[in-house]
């Protein structure tokens, strides 16, 4: 309190930005409005003319629509799919909730490491996990003729409706898991322990008042995993094409691009319908659920919880978690790894017998060469990309007084809804329609990248959400008070103590978009191939074992990066969302 | 020449209304006070006048500037107003050093790097922090924290001074002599500063001037003096200090004093009041417990004017004083005394001087 003569000193005004913060957030807001519901536009317009739009002319007419709803295989894909999907979410759901219950509430043995583990389907890639299960337990599978030539018992055929859902939930299931564990996490457990106090016995608890309470993340995650399942093509494609299932999403498929005569206006018409079931399934789920409860963030009371004793049941339901855990996720992904290297794989000779390294020397090839460095650039530059417009986004939902920021949060999140393959024909119209732009992406992989980075933004921002929102406004109201702008204050201070959700964030686009591919099958060309299309159109040829090696990569890359990700930046992709 | 006017600021929030008419000026080099319970607008206030919070209707000026006037559509965003605040949660940033902190305002308005370097050490020594200048805030306690925020409020030269709630993290020791720094280092600088607060100790040992809002609205703005001893309603009695209420019913006058009936003892309250006031018929009576004197009940020097026999319910010894819960008839009182007056019926005097009338029908 010495000098007070120089702390009057007078100082210059703040610098003003050279860009006006309005500018900026009108312009971020302008660009995810556009990558996101922009490509639904030209995908209405191409259902709704009489030829394709890369054919001059063309008028008005519902023709695709007649001609769609004429077709009785379409209501019979229709058919399959509702119950497919139906069974999907209930295997999913159950047994998700039967897990998260018992990592969060009980005593089980190994429950953290458990945790843990059940999330691997949802991060490996799917595809890859679905040839697995083909080269295991599909028809002719490896463990499948074991089982009855050997030990003369049948096992599910996976190639059915109830087999493919087995597939699928076991896919989904972890989704279902995360939602009721975060919901677990929330809720107090001095809720139960009253109850107990009270007099009921641990079952008792479990069925009056934790299921109960779990009630809204059952109903949240069954709907999105009903909606996730409607649009599941690579299952319908690898399994059901020996029985001739067919469902929507692999009718829309073959109609583009296996018949003699392609029609794209009825594919579009079918996407349509698709996207509007979807979206009829978002807003359920957004009605369901109160807006913030979408997002989940693990804060909270972290109280030693009292566990419910499982006595006797603790080795054996153990057993059964680790069982499952070697079923669904060891054994395809083992399998994969013989299959890529061997001729042929079958119990009737021993497996090194038929020992080749073709199946890898085959990647060196030139389409499946060029699949994996295409890959692998795309999802470098894509998750940078999708990473840095999800934070600035996000920015401007929640840290602006931009006056449509909160239609932000709720057009971020449609495309985790939207199936892949809408994405994929909307942006083929979209670049057909937007001339010397539209040519150019068509032409390169870039236009693949945009598509994957669309489809996948919603995961960005469910990791990104969270952080901010812990992250105290008075932060940046003290730096907006000391004379920097909306911008200035969000580099400055916003956004350095976010960057544990930025490199989770990267982390797991790079991943989503590595392993995404049902886009893509409407984009590829000679030339832009990346690997989910290359494994499909491969394995529909028939390439069974250059496939598996070409999976094998994928979940190679997938696994190291996400231990990479984890260990160096001690961020855990899905630790605190809700995917 | 910062002078602040906030003229008849309104705000809803939904159906709430969150402020409602709020208007009151304050000096060049005053220290004034928001006092209110949590919720009646004083954040929402302090919020407005930074910035942060887009008012409804209404104007707030400082000086010659006009920061927000609701019927020319004005509002100057936070960053251009140049004020220093310092807030609850103190927000020093966790990714920069204390000398980073307060380099930020300094870099933000371009200043050379060798004078950013003197002025940021010139501060720091000023809040006394010189020592912990490549620290960075979790490894200060919450005092130190506080001062980094107020040095960094400070170091670029704001024209006004906002602190919102800045001791209520700090536990009660380090509070008092937070509070006496604050007070002294605003007094040196001679800053115009404005202050929330719901504490009353802290509003009543460190402003100038006191405004007491309520509702969103504002109850009585005078200094610490008027506002404890002649406060203008029942809820200003009630929220600064503790108070006893006494209703009745006006009886007579006699020159400066109101002779008043208390309506639950069979007593009559004489009371001071100006001759102009046209207070008649049922009244709400205000007076401090330390502002009565407690004598044994055997004292026959103890009569006239206000004195009472009391039955004692309850004493307490809270250290430099004793409380006692008595009644008078069925009137229930608190009261306090430096010294212990023994016995279960003592004698109470309350001085006519000592009652405000907080409630009337006029």
């Amino acid at each position: 309190m010495n000098t007070t003569a120089s702390v009057a000193e007078a100082f210059p005004p703040p610098r003003r930005s050279w860009l006006p913060a309005g500018a900026l957030q009108g312009a971020t807001w302008l660009l995810v409005i556009a990558l996101i519901l922009g490509p639904f536009v030209p995908l209405l317009y191409a259902s709704l003319r009489d030829r394709p739009l890369y054919e001059p002319g063309g008028v008005f007419t519902l023709d695709p629509y007649r001609e769609l709803f004429g077709d009785a295989a379409f209501w019979h894909a229709w058919q399959n799919t509702l119950a497919f999907a139906a069974l999907t979410t209930a295997i999913a759901v159950v047994f998700g909730a039967a897990f998260a219950i018992l990592c969060a509430r009980t005593d089980l043995p190994g429950r953290g490491a458990y945790s843990r583990l059940v999330l691997l389907p949802i991060l490996l890639p799917s595809l890859g996990m679905v040839l697995g299960w083909v080269v295991i337990w599909g028809p002719g599978g490896y463990l499948t003729n074991f089982f009855s030539q050997r030990l003369h018992v049948g096992t599910l055929a996976i190639d059915t409706i109830p087999g493919m859902a087995l597939v699928e939930g076991a896919r989904l299931l972890p989704i279902a898991f995360l939602t009721c564990a975060a919901g677990l996490a929330r809720t107090d457990s001095a809720l139960e322990d009253a109850a107990r106090s009270a007099g009921a016995p641990p079952l008792t608890v479990l069925r009056s008042v934790t299921i109960p309470m779990l009630r809204p993340a059952l109903l949240n995650s069954a709907t999105l995993i009903f909606t996730l399942a409607i649009a599941a093509l690579g299952v319908p494609l690898l399994l059901g094409t020996s029985r001739n299932i067919t469902f929507v999403s692999s009718y829309l498929y073959n109609l583009w691009t296996n018949a003699s005569a392609p029609d794209p206006g009825s594919v579009s018409a079918g996407a349509m319908m698709l996207l509007v079931v979807a979206t009829l399934l978002l807003l359920i789920r957004n009605r369901l659920l109160g807006a913030e409860a979408r997002f989940v963030s693990v804060t909270g009371r972290v109280g030693r919880r009292e566990l419910l004793g499982l006595r006797v049941w603790r080795w054996p339901l153990a057993a059964c978690f680790a069982i499952y855990l070697v079923f669904t996720t060891v054994i395809p992904v083992l399998g994969l790894a013989l299959m890529s290297v061997v001729t042929i794989l079958t119990p009737l000779i021993a497996p090194w017998e038929l020992f080749t390294w073709s199946n890898w020397q085959t990647l060196g090839d030139d389409v499946f060469r060029r699949s994996i460095e295409n890959s692998a650039l795309i999802s470098v530059v894509g998750a940078v990309l999708a990473t840095a417009l999800v934070a600035l986004a996000t920015l401007v939902a929640h840290r602006s007084r931009f006056p449509l920021r909160r239609t932000l949060p709720v057009v971020l999140l449609y495309p985790r809804a939207t199936p892949g393959i809408i994405i994929g024909i909307g942006f083929f119209w979209t670049f057909l329609v937007t001339g010397a732009i539209g040519d150019w992406f068509r032409g390169s992989i870039w236009g693949i990248m945009l598509a994957f980075c669309v489809r996948n933004l919603p995961f960005a921002y469910v990791v990104m959400y969270p952080t901010l929102a812990r992250i105290g406004e008075e932060l940046d109201r003290a730096g907006r008070a000391a004379g920097a702008g909306w911008w200035k204050t969000n580099r400055s201070i916003v956004l350095p103590l976010s960057r544990p959700a930025l490199f989770a964030s990267f982390v797991l686009m790079f991943v989503e978009i590595l392993n995404d591919y049902d886009p893509a099958v409407f984009l590829v060309k000679p030339g832009t191939e990346v690997m989910g299309a290359t494994m499909l159109s491969q394995f529909l040829q028939g390439m069974i074992g250059p496939v598996s090696a070409l999976a094998m990569v994928q979940v190679a890359i997938t696994v190291v990066v996400l231990a990479v990700g984890a260990t160096i930046f001690k961020t855990r992709p899905l630790g605190g969302s809700d995917a | 020449m910062p002078e602040i006017q906030v003229e008849r600021l309104v705000k809803t929030f939904g159906e709430q209304r969150a402020l409602d008419q709020v208007s009151f000026a304050v000096e060049d080099g005053e220290l004034f006070t928001l006092l209110g319970p949590s919720g009646c607008g004083k954040s929402t206030t302090l919020m407005s006048i930074a910035g942060f919070q887009q008012p409804d209707d209404g104007r707030i000026s400082v000086g010659e500037e006009t920061f927000f006037e609701a019927d020319h559509r004005v509002s100057i965003p936070a960053e251009r107003r140049n004020l220093g605040i310092v807030f609850q949660s103190y927000a020093v940033w966790p990714h920069m050093t204390v000398f980073e902190n307060l380099a930020f305002p300094l870099k933000v308005r371009k200043l050379k790097r060798q004078h950013v370097r003197t002025r940021v050490l010139e501060v720091l020594d000023l809040v006394e922090m010189r020592d912990y200048e490549k620290r960075y805030p979790h490894q200060l306690s919450g005092g130190q924290q506080q001062r980094v925020a107020l040095g960094r409020a400070l170091v670029y030269s704001p024209a006004v001074l906002l602190l919102d709630e800045p001791f209520s993290n700090l536990d009660a020791k380090l509070r008092e002599r937070a509070r006496t720094w604050v007070k002294e280092l605003q007094r040196t600088l001679g800053l115009t500063t404005i202050f929330v607060t719901h504490d009353q100790d802290e509003a009543l040992s460190m402003s100038d001037r006191i405004v007491v809002m309520s509702a969103g609205a504002v109850q009585q703005i005078g200094t610490p003096e008027e506002v404890y001893r002649a406060p203008a309603n029942r809820f200003v009695a009630e929220f600064v200090g503790r108070v006893n209420l006494v209703d009745g019913v006006v009886a007579a006058r006699e020159g400066a004093l109101l002779l008043v009936d208390v309506t639950a003892s069979a007593k009559r309250l004489a009371v001071r009041a100006p001759e102009d006031t046209g207070i008649d018929g049922r009244v709400t009576l205000a007076f401090r417990p330390e502002a009565v004197t407690l004598m044994p009940a055997e004292d026959i020097s103890a009569n006239g004017t206000n004195t009472w026999e009391a039955d004692v319910r309850a004493v307490a010894f809270l250290g430099d004083h004793y409380e006692y819960e008595i009644n008078v008839g069925s009137q229930p009182l608190t009261v306090q005394s430096l010294w212990h007056v023994p016995g279960e019926r003592i004698k109470v005097h309350i001085p006519p001087e000592a009652c405000s009338i907080v409630a009337g029908a006029t």
